[in-house]
């Protein structure tokens, strides 16, 4: 008991939680926006914008194909591998979430700075995902710095309250 | 007794401690370890990324002007696709055709090259602009050249269309220069391309042209295109706008096809 008290196993168990559920709801309206992008892109279709009218000076520039690929399916790669690195519950998932928000990060800083200095127009919706992968590299962050899978206790300490502990670890989980 | 039993206890909670504590740095070091590389391996995707974005991850600046054989072949289709069509300045078509499709363009625009090469703009031209049924009017918009090279390049290119204009070769430039566009952002409109373009088409007096780039009136005309499409909400290039006995549409996709340029039409029509 007071090896889990003194961990904060409990407190970080629940910390996890809700910054799953904050990643998740991020990440679905990532992959709505760059499903969006990535569809009027391929069925050809112009893209709905606001008054400032960027959006299609943005998608019509250099910048918005990778080679050839659009980078709104980058975009949308990222989103769903975030998305299925947080059904792996372990160090491991949120190395790999932490990770890919952290290239999408980076590299939406590059697109913005692009829109800026070198189209001179904004699109809405390159400025929305780049905002969400900003917010998705603090919570994967905080969540891979923060969050601990409880440690397992000591091999000194005697079998029959290693087991207990063991137990009651993954009844928490 | 109870002192020994206590003794054993302390020294077992000292130990679990210790132990704890050695486990909690390792995990702490790894964490660690583990932060560094994935921030390493983060960056060099990054600028892997922002190498191929940026055209120096091994393409070489282009111009997409043609030469020799390639360039006649070019030449000889465009003239093939406007040949014994009426045109006038920056209209193309029958002037007292029913409908008309205005249509705004960046020279340097590729999704208004795809419109040409992809799009339903040739099967345009020769059934409903040749039948007398549709005629085309060009506007100037700038939004791939704005966003490179900016609006002096723009207006020089542009202008250099209007002026074959003033021989009826208007839509010849155009098409020319669409088909050779070459890679956006890079600078590669300059005099010698503007020249190269010129000199392809068949019947254009260069001397003539030149003259007529020099016109204030064609600079005032770009400005006063990009003007009205501003008033009228055009925010992008290419942008149809058809307009006939029924009222006016404009299509919706950004690259329309023939079928869908004809739903258009019979909106308007």
């Amino acid at each position: 008991m007071s090896a889990l008290a003194s961990n904060g196993a409990a407190p970080r168990s629940r910390l996890d939680g809700r910054l799953r559920i904050a990643i998740l709801v991020l990440t679905l309206i990532g992959i709505g926006v760059a499903g969006y992008l990535t569809y009027t892109h391929y069925a050809k279709i112009k893209v709905i914008c606001g008054s400032n009218g960027g959006c299609e000076t943005v998608q019509s520039s250099v910048y918005s194909k990778l080679d050839g690929v659009p980078v709104a399916v980058l975009g949308l790669a990222g989103y769903i591998g975030i998305l299925f690195s947080l059904a792996i519950r372990s160090e491991l998932g949120r190395a790999a979430a932490f990770g890919i928000a952290l290239v999408g990060f980076l590299f939406s800083m590059y697109l913005t700075y692009r829109e800026a200095f070198t189209i001179h127009a904004y699109c809405y919706w390159c400025l929305s995902s780049a905002l969400l992968m900003t917010l998705l590299v603090i919570l994967t962050a905080i969540r891979f710095l923060r969050v601990d899978a409880p440690p397992r206790p000591p091999k000194t300490m005697p079998r029959a309250e290693r087991r207990r502990v063991e137990r009651r670890q993954a009844a928490r989980r | 007794m109870a002192s020994r039993t206590k003794q054993k206890e302390e020294a077992r909670a000292r130990r679990l401690a210790e132990e704890r504590a050695r486990v909690e740095r390792v995990r702490r070091q790894r964490r660690l370890q583990m932060v560094g590389g994935i921030v390493a391996g983060a960056v060099i995707v990054v600028v892997a990324l922002v190498l191929i974005s940026s055209g120096s991850g091994g393409a070489a600046k282009e111009t997409g002007l043609q030469s020799g054989t390639k360039a006649n072949a070019t030449a000889t289709s465009v003239d093939q696709m406007f040949a014994g069509i009426s045109q006038g300045g920056n209209r193309l078509g029958q002037p007292n055709a029913p409908v008309t499709m205005t249509y705004y363009g960046d020279y340097e625009c590729p999704v208004c090259q795809a419109f040409t090469l992809q799009g339903g703009f040739p099967q345009l031209v020769a059934n409903d602009v040749r039948s007398g049924k549709v005629k085309v009017v060009y506007r100037s918009f700038c939004t791939a050249t704005c966003g490179g090279p900016g609006e002096s390049v723009f207006n020089t290119q542009q202008v250099a269309g209007l002026a074959a204009g003033r021989q009826n070769l208007f839509w010849q430039f155009t098409e020319l220069f669409y088909r050779e566009q070459g890679q956006e952002d890079t600078g590669y409109v300059n005099e010698s391309y503007l020249d190269g373009l010129a000199q392809q088409i068949p019947g254009l007096s260069i001397s003539a042209w030149k003259t007529a780039r020099n016109d204030p009136n064609l600079a005032a005309q770009v400005a006063s295109d990009q003007n009205s499409a501003k008033q009228i909400g055009v925010s992008g290039t290419p942008t149809l706008i058809f307009s006939g006995p029924k009222g006016q549409a404009a299509a919706s996709q950004a690259v329309p096809t023939y079928a869908q340029l004809e739903s258009v039409i019979k909106q308007v029509s």
